[in-house]
């Protein structure tokens, strides 16, 4: 298996990355991190630079079609961007068109790769934080990931977690919109915050650090003590105090 | 101001007002949640929902041929039709027949199109006074306001405004809106009278059917009917996507319309208007009918809507105005609809007011989304609006309508993203900086344009080594291409 | 001078050229029809729905048992005259006459073509409280019965009055709207309008609380005939 790991994994919760090699791992399976990935483009993609979003696609279609095995992503979004979004980049490029929609066949989210493709259920861990999920919405809407990431939560957490009020509702991180939109984002943020206040959890779990970036510097701002968990990390049974 | 300050503007005015944002958020909850019982109560949505997008895919398809058949057959049921290029165009057919007949007041029930081209002002300009007659678009015209959701226009307005609105402009006592039921009944006496006077009733078309030259208005109040039954002129303003071909046809699209806005099974009045009445032995269509107009004008407008269909926007004019994409979109719930500006909010509205009116004016609004996608989980006919909204921001991009920093920085990003070795380094110089300003991990002020991060959420600083950097050296393995 | 109409086709003509339409086919798409469901199962259903809408439903075998129920309707409202269909267009024979014998008026109008006529015929008819009218079809999904307009088959009558008494035949009874009309087509353009009524009419434009009898009849009285 190969590991695309993310730019905002890479950068900015390089534990994340850790916990899913350590998962698959666990699991007996062989984990392959390509040295020369990057990013994905999507943050070009949805500004709407078009041409720089195909030219880091490239980038990563060469880094992940180097190898045939199945690549898996700890981000829905970037999964996303991959499966959905690649092959009508290259839609009508002779040399790309084919390896996109041959990476986009063999591309997972991690929680879609566990129950989907692995068809294995994590072991309980009845102990630890009451736990809140938080649906990220390219993997929701653009993957399908409605079952997998709750499944593999459940699993692992049981009653310990439970969706957060209004889970499927945008945490308003948005990409470029964060910044450029700024009111709307902190608004929809809000949002987010009271709901996760309202239900008393202790972290909040999701597939996409782009979300757990976001929600969680807004409770920093707000003095709050819970805390932001990636599903892998979950899953791997880290306790970071 | 510019068109983006302006935006900006309002958007900040529609976040201070607390009220009307809690007054949205709990309409467009039960509006969405009753639209998902009552897709649930339909045998199959899904195949109803893949049919009428069929339908529509179909009838823009084939558009030319499909108004054209609507004309001819509608013209044969004794409507007279006319063509309206553009808005002037429009205002200036309807006021001609306004003239003609005489009219000095026409009553009015809710069409988008109508506020697409500024119809009543052109028609009090032209000495016609001009009565909007559903509830809610009633009260905004009385109160000199503007509609902030197109299913449910006041729902920015407390009942205690529209009872002072009452008292104020219309001499209403105060036991006649003293509750709704009675400022309702006020409204309905006040407006009964101008239906019986009226010479000219105004309507959209919600859809028109080509077979049958018909035009299909829907309302819950009655006043389409009222509007389209009393006055002896009516006049039916249409856009030009607004056809289907079959009755078959209208009939899919009407079993989600309401369901899709409201919940609703169907809209109270469903009214599917044929022709004029003509006199009885006259061998005519409708011959020998004892009320209805004598008179049916149907004007066609395009105002843009040919530049939209001439692209990779041409599916938002599948749209049926149903109104589901704003009752899910967590954008339009923070800031309404005055904040989008134009005459549609929402989803919809960041697509059609650029792809109509061109996106020189409207480049922000395509911006002002997270595109999560709840819009197109709900859309009757399954519009990709992300996707719509995604076009319009490469077209901006393509056209240098984007904020200066992001025209350097993204070339900038991408050069060195394609660059690992660059990035890598670059990565770990821009951690260094970031944690001599952080405290404990964290960034409380981010500079310059990136300073809207900020503003309401600490930013975590980068870790010191990548996890590809940490990797490589604890494992020696990362793949190297050979 | 290009006239309108060419240039509106033609704008179309020119931009369908580069139009990206995602699921267009070719040949007009087919509608699917709900499975029947038997008549008692759909009645059922329709009176639920129309009561749901606070609507009201009577059953009656008879003109005369039809008459007693009107007019008790309109003892209810105070009504003594009334705005009707024809006789012979209510399917209900000796209606009328049985609803003369209990002592309520039909009031007839004329709305000339002239349009100075028209508006001194049209006010005196805003008074009337009751209205009478047959039906072409109900539709038991949504509770809503279907009336299509026609000589002797006014619209007023149905539209006007805040109180609207609507007969309607069992045996026209069909599950869903797009299955109607994909029956009979031909109802669509048998007259000059052809109206589809669920329930009285509503408005929630106000905080969102319901009001009924905006501009359309506040109460719906349908009787259930064979």
């Amino acid at each position: 298996m190969q590991l695309f790991v993310t730019c905002l994994v890479d950068r900015f919760y390089p534990g994340v990355g850790d916990a899913v090699v350590s998962v698959l791992e666990r699991l007996g399976l062989d984990v392959i991190v390509p040295s020369d990935q990057t990013c994905c483009g999507q943050p070009a993609f949805n500004g709407g630079f078009v041409r720089d979003a195909a030219a880091m696609a490239k980038q990563t279609i060469d880094v992940l079609t180097a190898r045939p095995d199945p690549v898996i992503v700890p981000s829905g979004s970037c999964a996303d961007m991959i499966v959905n979004h690649y092959p009508e980049l290259f839609q009508d490029d002779e040399q790309y068109g084919p390896r996109a929609r041959d990476l986009a066949a063999r591309t997972f989210e991690f929680s879609q790769f566990l129950v989907d493709v692995l068809g294995v259920t994590p072991p309980a861990c009845p102990d630890g934080p009451r736990l809140a999920y938080h649906a990220s919405c390219h993997g929701l809407r653009g993957l399908g990931l409605r079952d997998q990431p709750r499944r593999v939560l459940h699993a692992v957490a049981g009653d310990r977690a439970c969706d957060l009020p209004d889970a499927e509702v945008c945490c308003g991180f948005g990409g470029l919109f964060a910044v450029k939109m700024p009111a709307i984002s902190g608004a929809m943020l809000d949002a987010k915050l009271d709901a996760i206040a309202q239900s008393g959890a202790n972290a909040v779990v999701a597939t996409d650090v782009s979300c757990l970036m976001h929600i969680g510097g807004g409770l920093h701002r707000r003095g709050s003590p819970v805390r932001v968990l990636h599903i892998a990390e979950v899953v791997a049974g880290d306790r970071r105090d | 101001m510019t068109s983006a300050a302006a935006f900006y503007r309002r958007i900040d005015d529609a976040l201070a007002n607390t009220r009307v944002r809690q007054a949205l958020a709990s309409t467009m909850t039960r509006l969405a949640d009753r639209r998902t019982d009552a897709l649930a109560s339909l045998p199959d949505s899904d195949a109803l929902r893949d049919q009428a997008r069929r339908i529509r895919a179909h009838t823009i398809a084939h558009l030319d041929r499909y108004l054209e058949t609507f004309a001819t057959n509608a013209e044969a049921r004794g409507c007279r039709i006319h063509w309206a290029p553009t808005a002037a165009d429009a205002t200036r057919i309807v006021v001609e027949i306004a003239r003609e007949a005489g009219i000095t007041l026409a009553v009015k029930s809710k069409s988008m199109v109508t506020e697409e081209i500024e119809l009543n002002a052109a028609l009090e300009a032209a000495g016609v006074r001009v009565v909007e007659t559903d509830l809610g678009e009633f009260v905004v015209q009385v109160g000199e306001d503007r509609p902030s959701h197109i299913i449910a226009p006041i729902v920015h307005r407390r009942r205690e405004d529209v009872a002072r609105l009452f008292q104020e402009k219309l001499g209403a006592r105060p036991e006649e809106v003293a509750d709704v039921a009675a400022i309702t009944a006020f409204a309905r006496r006040t407006l009964r009278r101008d239906f019986l006077q009226a010479g000219m009733g105004i309507s959209g078309v919600n859809m028109a059917v080509a077979d049958s030259g018909s035009v299909c208005l829907v309302t819950n109040e009655g006043n389409g009917r009222l509007t389209t039954t009393l006055p002896r002129v009516h006049v039916a303003v249409m856009g030009l996507e607004r056809v289907v071909p079959t009755a078959a046809d209208l009939g899919v699209l009407l079993q989600l319309l309401a369901r899709s806005a409201t919940g609703q099974a169907l809209s109270v009045y469903t009214n599917v208007i044929s022709g004029p009445r003509r006199p009885a032995g006259s061998g005519s269509p409708n011959a020998g009918e004892p009320d209805g107009p004598d008179a049916i004008h149907v004007v066609i407008v395009d105002n843009g809507r040919t530049k939209m269909l001439d692209g990779p926007l041409a599916e938002m004019l599948y749209c049926i105005r149903c109104g589901a994409c704003l009752n899910v979109c967590p954008v339009y719930r923070h800031i309404g609809g005055h904040a989008y500006g134009g005459v549609y909010p929402g989803p919809m509205g960041a697509v059609v007011s650029p792809g109509q009116m061109g996106l020189d004016a409207w480049s922000e609004l395509p911006q002002a989304s997270s595109l999560c996608g709840a819009c197109r989980d709900v859309c009757p006919v399954r519009i990709d609006l992300p996707r719509l909204l995604l076009t319009l921001r490469a077209q901006a991009a393509e056209r240098e309508l984007t904020p200066w920093w992001l025209r350097l920085g993204m070339p900038l990003y991408a050069a060195v993203a394609t660059r690992p070795a660059l990035y890598q380094w670059l990565g770990s110089m821009a951690a260094r900086v970031a944690h001599g300003v952080a405290r404990g991990g964290w960034v409380r002020r981010l500079p310059g344009p990136l300073a809207g991060w900020t503003a309401s959420r600490d930013f975590p600083a980068p870790a010191r080594r990548s996890f590809l950097q940490s990797y490589e050296e604890r494992r020696g393995r990362t793949e190297r291409p050979s | 001078m290009t006239p309108p109409k060419d240039q509106v086709l033609g704008a179309i003509r020119h931009s369908l050229r580069r139009a990206v339409l995602p699921g267009a086919e070719a040949t007009p798409p087919r509608t699917a029809r709900v499975a029947p469901a038997d008549r008692p199962a759909l009645l059922r259903q329709f009176e639920q729905a129309l009561v749901a809408l606070t609507g009201h439903v009577h059953h009656a075998a008879s003109a005369g048992e039809a008459a007693d129920i009107i007019a008790a309707v309109a003892a209810e409202h105070g009504a003594r005259t009334f705005l009707s269909w024809d006789g012979g267009e209510l399917g209900c024979d000796g209606l009328l006459e049985a609803l003369a014998s209990r002592h309520l008026t039909r009031v007839a109008y004329d709305l000339a073509f002239d349009a100075a006529q028209r508006a001194g015929a049209v006010p005196g008819l805003g008074d009337v409280i009751l209205g009478l009218t047959g039906s072409d079809a109900a539709i038991a999904d949504a509770g809503a019965i279907v009336l299509v307009s026609g000589p002797g088959r006014g619209r007023l009558a149905s539209l006007l009055p805040p109180v609207h008494v609507a007969l309607v035949s069992a045996s026209r009874i069909h599950p869903t709207l797009p299955d109607l009309l994909a029956d009979h087509p031909e109802l669509v353009a048998r007259g000059a309008n052809l109206v589809v009524i669920a329930g009285p009419s509503r408005t929630a434009d106000i905080e969102m609380t319901l009001t009924h009898g905006v501009h359309g009849p506040k109460h719906l009285h349908v009787i259930l005939m064979p």
